[in-house]
């Protein structure tokens, strides 16, 4: 019987399966990966020079595409962030062949610690792996980059520590441990120092969590935002407005 | 009332039991619980990093898919197994705790002002609902949330547990609540 006002077999059987299956498709949206299992190295990687039109310092900083690039991507990051790595292992791949590597836009990268208590010293690890090798081998940065992302495990900040990114430094090729650790010991505050103006600028464009992204046409002037793990269609579009703006 | 806290805590079990059992009792309440809670999942998942899901949204509202799956899996890096189902058993819960408080109200609107007494525990238990994902969303993104304690998890289970709580102090909303609690 399934009368009215009454609970009835069928309706506890339904009830009972919706939520099983609720929570089975969450835990599954959670578990999935959608990870290609290729990183990005960008055909091209200079150092930055100056500061930009939007007031951004790119001195010495990590570039990908060329250098006459007409639309600048900035890209505040942090090693400790998910959803930093989510953009780097299933957009940038595509991002990377379709607009920087034809020229159409080049992407800086810039730390914005703001996730865990090591974010700061994961930052200061990133540059100075790049002061490194920016002029003999700028793709063992991106393979640094790609390897210090990877290690990011299922859940947490825990993970993040010296001797993992001591580990990553010495796992990469072309990138020498000695010299990166020396970095850190000489030019650690200065590097923590020379983050702070491009955080405020994020900060200015109301970025408030990373991954965070302001597109930039360097001709126009023109500006648009994109905060968070867009899909590439997203980045594609906003490309395309920034460009005709 | 009378009797000691084991007699109250005896009833609040009850109270409990039967406000979880009250959508399984025609098929438009338990219809009107599971769309609430999967709303209410939505909205607390897409408030955990509000900047991105507005921008997806906005560009393209048939991406929310893709927002409540990307963010689906930012909450379970950031917080875990159980982080994500507490968020679950929040929006279930608060489906049930909804659905109860209408009841409640279109009862009291049948019935007389007095009633409005038992109306308040299920209302409050409602209102908890979007102040829980208030509360989140406020919190800005799943960044700040690992910097609460437990990952944030600690905030979820009071949650959780204010909820519960509210709902055992409505009971059924089919029968009358009187004295907080008592059945008349």
């Amino acid at each position: 019987m399934d009368e009215e006002g009454n609970i009835t077999r069928r309706r506890a059987l339904i009830a009972g399966g919706s939520v099983l299956a609720f929570g089975s498709g969450v835990a599954y949206m959670g578990s999935r990966s959608g990870a290609s299992g290729q990183h990005y190295v960008p055909d091209t990687t200079h150092a930055g020079s100056g500061t930009t039109g939007f007031d951004v310092d790119l001195d010495g900083r990590p570039i990908a595409g060329e250098r006459d690039a007409p639309i600048d991507i900035y890209y505040w990051t942090d090693y400790l962030c998910p959803f930093c790595k989510q953009f780097e292992t299933e957009t940038l791949p595509e991002l990377g062949r379709e607009h920087l590597d034809t020229g159409d836009a080049r992407l800086a990268v810039l730390p914005y610690p703001n996730i865990g208590e090591y974010s700061t010293p994961a930052a200061v690890w990133g540059r100075c792996v790049w002061s490194q090798v920016a002029d003999s081998d700028p793709d063992a940065f991106w393979n640094w980059h790609a390897a210090a992302f990877a290690e990011q495990p299922e859940s947490g900040t825990d993970w993040a520590d010296d001797e993992m990114f001591a580990a990553v430094t010495e796992q990469t090729a072309g990138v020498g441990l000695s010299a990166v650790e020396t970095c850190r010991e000489e030019r650690g505050a200065t590097i923590r120092e020379r983050i702070e103006p491009n955080v405020a600028m994020a900060q200015e464009s109301r970025i408030q969590g990373t991954p965070g992204f302001v597109l930039y046409n360097r001709d126009s002037g023109a500006a648009g935002k994109l905060v968070g793990a867009h899909p590439y269609e997203n980045f594609a579009d906003a490309i395309d407005q920034v460009r005709r703006a | 009332m009378t009797g000691g806290p084991a007699t109250a805590s005896r009833d609040w079990t009850r109270d409990l039991r039967d406000a979880l059992g009250y959508p399984l009792t025609s098929d438009a309440r338990l219809l009107s619980a599971a769309v609430v809670a999967l709303a209410t999942y939505v909205i607390l998942v897409l408030s955990s990093f509000p900047q991105f899901s507005v921008q997806v949204l906005s560009t393209d509202p048939t991406d929310i898919g893709y927002a409540v799956t990307a963010l689906t899996r930012e909450v379970y890096l950031t917080t875990g197994y159980l982080g994500l189902a507490l968020v679950a058993t929040y929006a279930v819960l608060a489906g049930v705790a909804v659905t109860n408080a209408l009841a409640l109200v279109q009862r009291a609107r049948r019935r007389s002002v007095s009633t409005i007494v038992g109306v308040l525990p299920g209302l409050l238990a409602a209102g908890c609902a979007s102040c829980g994902a208030g509360v989140l969303g406020a919190l800005g993104f799943v960044g700040a949330m690992a910097a609460l304690p437990f990952d944030g998890n600690l905030l979820r289970v009071g949650g959780i547990a204010l909820l519960l709580f509210f709902l055992g102090r409505a009971g059924d909303p089919q029968t009358c609540s009187l004295d907080g609690g008592g059945r008349a």
